[in-house]
């Protein structure tokens, strides 16, 4: 008997639940019966990598940050049509050089008009 | 001879031009940035009777067209911007006190320079035969109006407008992909005319409706159908009024352009036609039974917006490409000229029709604009707003839509209710106040060219009849 094409994908479903869960199972299983019952300062810390937490983790992000993040997003969506165009520049034809020029000459406009109206100065 | 797409990088080049010139040129009065916007576009608007005939297919022109249909709206779309410009110039006080800034001309070059992008964007929408292309052009209009709607950043109404905009505009935008996603994946194509092709050699037709019906949604909400009609009253009220009338001219317009084009493929098929009637229908109770009881003029002129829509999608209906196209053309005269009047007004009062009380003895010529604007609204003949309506009726009649026109027989005489509303506040109600109200010339020659036009074009209409042929 042939079995069902999709039965490894269940068989990865289950891996995949019991891959994580299984040592966080264990680990509850050893605190449970072994660890000694003495909280403090350090043991109720938040886990950081090991670092010293410092602060708190609600954090309020200056407005201003938000013009920074726009401007960000908009050259780094640039880079993703760059790079295609990079990678197949020596096949295109003109026509192809020059509209990513003109892609390009518009995202610069951008810049340049953000630029002038003070944008990229932080204290305002 | 010039190639079709030139205009529209032309427009583009002259909204980012004037961006640049209102960044770095901090002296130059604001007005000059309108002015120039206005001479250019009047100058894209000469081109477009110099454009080369398309060739007949292949790479760019699978996605663009320059066919009569898209140059008809292209020059109504530079017109409209222009006419908003005008608009824009004698709303600049009121902007000003509602944007913060260093000087006091902060803020208000963009206000001039957005339009021209929105501009552009329409522009492409009358020439995008692709669903990709549909969608592009679409977002470009929608983006800017995001801008303009909530422009006056000091003002609760305005950003209250901007938000609602923005989130139901979303929407209705996922709503738009959704759809072309489900009839690219029953017909394989985004181009409408292969679309067509594909639906007439025979699609799984259950797919192909449910996504004409999600794209039916997004179209809806651009020209202001009901049940799609929720955010047309508050995001009118709340805009700054050039902006409402842009909205309610420009994107209506861009929005039948489209739906024009996306049904044609659909449009053999028995249950599309019912969907459209039973929304003109809708639409056209909705709109005239809620103007009604409006006291605020610039609700009014949105409910009565939601009503035109219902008059248009009649035309839709019909499929007559004509009557729609002369409708909006009478529709962008009168709605342009009655929110002139109204900026002018506003600024010595509000929007409310009380402000409007015996206008006749504080201005005449304003009374008499908005007379004649509030007329070819309601459809007295004459006027263009009564052939309008009238080859629109003509077209459902001739399609055997007895029934559709007569309900929009007897939405007609609601109209004259809550037009003359108006005209009685101007003409019988004693002045709020005794100053006269000042016009600036430049003003007074665009009414008086609204008017002429309004009332030449309900004389003799052959023209912009003919415009398409």
């Amino acid at each position: 008997m042939n079995p069902d094409p999709y039965l490894f994908l269940i068989i990865f479903v289950g891996v995949a639940l019991v891959f994580p869960l299984a040592p966080l199972a264990l680990a509850w299983l050893w605190r449970r019966f072994f660890q000694p019952p003495k909280p403090g300062q350090d043991k109720n810390a938040t886990y950081e990598c090991g670092v010293e937490a410092t602060g708190e983790a609600q954090v309020q992000f200056r407005s201003q940050y938000y013009l920074y993040a726009i401007i960000f997003l908009i050259f780094d969506v640039e880079a993703i049509f760059l790079v295609p165009f990079a990678v197949a520049f020596t096949r295109l034809p003109v026509g192809a050089f020059i509209a990513i020029l003109v892609f390009l000459l518009l995202l610069i406009e951008g810049l340049i008009w953000a630029w002038g109206k003070g944008c990229l100065n932080w204290a305002r | 001879m010039i190639s079709a797409p030139v205009l529209e990088f032309a427009t583009v080049g002259l909204g980012l031009l004037l961006l640049l010139i209102e960044a770095f040129a901090t002296t130059l009065p604001r007005r000059t940035i309108a002015f120039a916007g206005i001479l250019g576009l009047l100058a894209v608007f000469v081109a477009t009777f110099f454009v080369a005939t398309p060739p007949p297919n292949g790479g760019f022109w699978n996605f663009y067209t320059a066919d009569p249909l898209a140059l008809f709206f292209k020059r109504f779309a530079i017109i409209t911007t222009i006419l908003v410009l005008l608009m824009m110039i004698d709303y600049a006080p009121v902007v000003r006190a509602f944007v913060h800034g260093a000087t006091t001309e902060a803020g208000v070059g963009e206000f001039y320079a957005l339009p021209i992008f929105t501009c552009a964007g329409l522009m492409w929408m009358a020439s995008a035969i692709d669903f990709i292309m549909i969608f592009v052009s679409l977002e470009l209009v929608t983006v800017s109006f995001y801008v303009l709607v909530g422009f006056m950043r000091r003002n609760a109404a305005s950003l209250e407008a901007g938000v609602k905009y923005l989130i139901l505009s979303a929407v209705s935008t996922g709503f738009l992909v959704y759809g072309i996603t489900w009839i690219f994946g029953v017909t394989g194509e985004t181009n409408l005319a292969r679309v067509a092709s594909a639906v007439i050699a025979g699609v799984d037709r259950g797919p192909a409706l449910f996504g004409m019906a999600l794209v039916l949604v997004a179209l809806g909400f651009k020209i202001a159908a009901v049940p799609f009609q929720i955010w047309v009253p508050d995001v009118y009220q709340g805009a700054p009024t050039p902006v409402t009338a842009f909205l309610s001219v420009g994107s209506k317009a861009a929005g039948f352009v489209v739906l024009l084009r996306v049904l044609a493929p659909f449009f053999m098929l028995p249950e599309v036609q019912r969907l459209l009637v039973g929304i003109a229908v809708l639409t056209l109770i909705y709109g005239n039974l809620a103007a009604l009881p409006q006291n605020n003029l610039k609700r009014l002129l949105a409910y009565s917006s939601i009503a035109h829509a219902g008059y248009l999608l009649i035309g839709v209906v019909a499929f007559a490409g004509n009557a729609i196209a002369f409708y909006l053309v009478a529709y962008l005269l009168m709605t342009i000229l009655s929110f002139a009047v109204l900026v002018v007004v506003s600024q010595t009062g509000g929007d409310s029709i009380e402000n409007f009380d015996g206008l006749s003895r504080r201005s005449p010529f304003l009374a008499f604009a908005m007379l004649i604007a509030m007329a070819s609204l309601a459809g007295v003949p004459f006027t263009a707003g009564f052939f309008g309506k009238f080859f629109v009726f003509d077209a459902a009649i001739r399609q055997h839509h007895i029934a559709l026109a007569a309900i929009g027989v007897i939405t007609v005489a609601c109209g004259f209710y809550y037009y003359f509303k108006v005209v009685r506040a101007m003409y019988w109600e004693a002045p709020v106040a005794n100053t006269a109200i000042p016009v600036s010339a430049l003003t007074r020659v665009a009414m008086v060219a609204l008017m002429i036009a309004i009332v030449v074009l309900g004389v003799y209409p052959t023209p912009v009849l003919n415009a398409l042929r």
